[in-house]
């Protein structure tokens, strides 16, 4: 079991040390800028100033602390939007790109059942989400300590290990797509697209009379802001969406396992 | 029990029928030649064999286990090798990885005999690979688990010649230790130096399955002869004979047609003329088609 996945994930090795690197490098570059930025600017004021709906969908709370202006900074922009959409893209090949490519019919021969390609095609992506969110914890929590402006550990390793839920039904949504699609290009646009089109949804309704409308988007399960800020753990939230990514892996299989292979 | 069987196979795409009601058997230990000119339904009949699409009626069977069954499809993948027409891989892997990833899911006792014989450069990576390397390591994949049924999408495109050869004594010797063999081709010289049977596909339909003899006797002769003089306008005017183009040039005359009928009746013919030049060869698969299986299609 799980050869599929684990060579998937090897050959994903570089690609998620890449980010990694990247990410920790934003982390430590908003960390270097917080001292200079809580010196010099009335950063209260500065949010009081713009529109409510704008606050929510940036979680810009708090913004004049160090954990909400990393709240915001980094885990509501890297991880939130860039990395949730990085995820929906990556996984969005996963199957269409082996179609596509043809790689899928010397796969198919292989003596392993579709339901088993899909998940472990699936899992090949986990290693390196897992791999990016230690890598970037470990240079937050060391970043804010350098600069005198410790986040709290707890509240930190909380913010990772709720985002991985949440990283894992985006990538979901890739994957539903890249099993639907038969090209590559068009999965990946519209697991892209509709990614963006939850967050701008859960932005927009948020503090509405049609704030329900929201509960499709995955963002309304992983706060970032609240964690940090507020101590408050939505597990059930968390809960949410392990099971919508079960639903879309599950719905995954049971599609590829039905379609002609083109 | 026939290793491979398709009862009535159909596959259609919409109005577009791939295949149309297509039915044989392979039995165990038999090489069987799938011949037909490229887009008479081969790889489709060979996808839907292996469950890749669904058949749109009928049904097939590898080692009888029904393939459009998951289950099923597995137990027969099991002992089934297969190379597609064309096939990928990994392009970022080097064929070792390739090789393992396979070995990890289907097994390898003789991953290295196949590997010495066929010389893939493994430690090159995929997207390195000529044609002909990629094809070395789909046959490689294909044979390494020790498989009873192998299925052969055009196998020998994109070797050279030399590497033909070797392939097709392999096959062979495949066909000695018992291995039963399918394989699509639209070269009639590769079928007749390796298969047992053939079936002829053309348009989505199987219009023979012959002994490979019978598809021998059948196959016709192209013939070119220079004649010293003009020829009387009945000339090769004999049962078997069509395309006949002549041309006149410096006192004689150059005569070509493809001959399918009783060798004797071409040789009594022939020997009416002075004769400069005679040249039989075998005739091309397209002409075989053309005058047996049928129609005026484009084959």
């Amino acid at each position: 079991m799980l050869e599929l996945a684990a060579y998937g994930a090897r050959k994903r090795l570089k690609g998620a040390l890449a980010l990694s690197v990247g990410l920790s490098a934003f982390s430590a570059m908003y960390a270097a800028f917080f001292p200079s930025l809580t010196g010099n600017l009335d950063l209260g004021s500065y949010v009081e100033a713009l529109p409510p709906a704008f606050v929510e969908a940036f979680g810009l709370r708090a913004f004049n602390t160090i954990e909400g202006f990393l709240a915001t900074e980094l885990y509501q922009f890297a991880w939130v939007i860039l990395l949730g959409l990085y995820l929906a893209y990556s996984a969005a090949s996963l199957i269409s790109g082996d179609v596509e490519s043809g790689r899928m019919d010397v796969l198919l021969s292989l003596p392993v059942s579709r339901a088993r390609l899909v998940a472990e095609q699936y899992l090949s992506l986990v290693p390196g989400i897992l791999l990016v969110n230690a890598v970037v914890a470990a240079v937050t929590w060391v970043a804010t300590r350098v600069i005198g402006y410790p986040v709290g550990t707890a509240d930190l390793a909380v913010v990772h290990l709720l985002s991985l839920p949440y990283l894992f039904a985006c990538a979901a949504v890739g994957l539903a797509f890249g099993v639907l699609a038969d090209r590559e290009s068009v999965a990946q646009r519209a697991a892209m697209a509709t990614v963006f089109g939850l967050f701008l949804l859960e932005s927009v309704v948020t503090n509405t009379d049609y704030a329900w409308a929201g509960a499709v988007a995955p963002m309304r399960y992983f706060d970032p802001t609240a964690i940090l800020v507020d101590g408050a753990y939505d597990l059930t939230g968390a809960a949410i969406l392990v099971g919508a990514t079960l639903v879309l892996v599950a719905a995954s299989q049971l599609h590829f396992r039905r379609k002609d292979v083109n | 029990m026939a290793a491979i069987e398709l009862r009535d196979l159909t596959k259609r795409y919409g109005d577009l029928v791939a295949v149309d009601g297509v039915s044989f058997e392979v039995e165990a230990g038999e090489v069987f030649g799938f011949l037909g000119p490229n887009g008479a339904g081969k790889t489709t009949t060979l996808r839907t064999l292996l469950g890749m699409q669904a058949p749109t009626s009928g049904g097939v069977s590898v080692l009888g286990y029904d393939t459009t069954v998951e289950d099923q499809r597995l137990d027969a993948l099991a002992d089934t090798g297969f190379l597609p027409s064309n096939p990928q891989f990994d392009e970022q892997a080097t064929g070792r990885e390739v090789l393992d990833l396979h070995e990890s899911l289907k097994g390898g006792s003789r991953r290295a005999d196949l590997v010495d014989r066929f010389e893939p450069p493994l430690d090159r990576p995929v997207r390195e690979y000529s044609t002909g390397n990629v094809q070395k390591l789909g046959v490689v994949q294909a044979f390494m688990h020790d498989p009873d049924v192998v299925i052969l999408d055009e196998p020998t495109s994109g070797l050279d010649p030399l590497l033909q050869d070797r392939f097709n004594e392999f096959v062979r010797e495949e066909r000695a230790r018992g291995v039963t063999v399918l394989f699509s081709s639209h070269v009639l010289g590769e079928v007749r130096r390796i298969c047992d049977r053939v079936g002829v596909l053309r348009g989505g339909e199987l219009v023979a399955v012959e002994d490979v003899e019978t598809l021998l006797d059948r196959s016709g002769k192209f013939v070119r002869a220079r004649v010293v003089g003009d020829l009387p306008p009945d000339a090769f005017d004999i049962p078997g004979v069509s395309e006949v183009t002549r041309r006149s040039t410096d006192g004689a005359t150059r005569v070509s047609f493809t001959f399918t009928g009783d060798v004797d009746a071409l040789v009594d013919e022939l020997d009416r003329y002075p004769l400069e030049e005679l040249d039989v060869e075998e005739a091309p698969l397209e002409e075989v088609f053309l005058d047996f299986y049928g129609g005026d299609e484009d084959a």
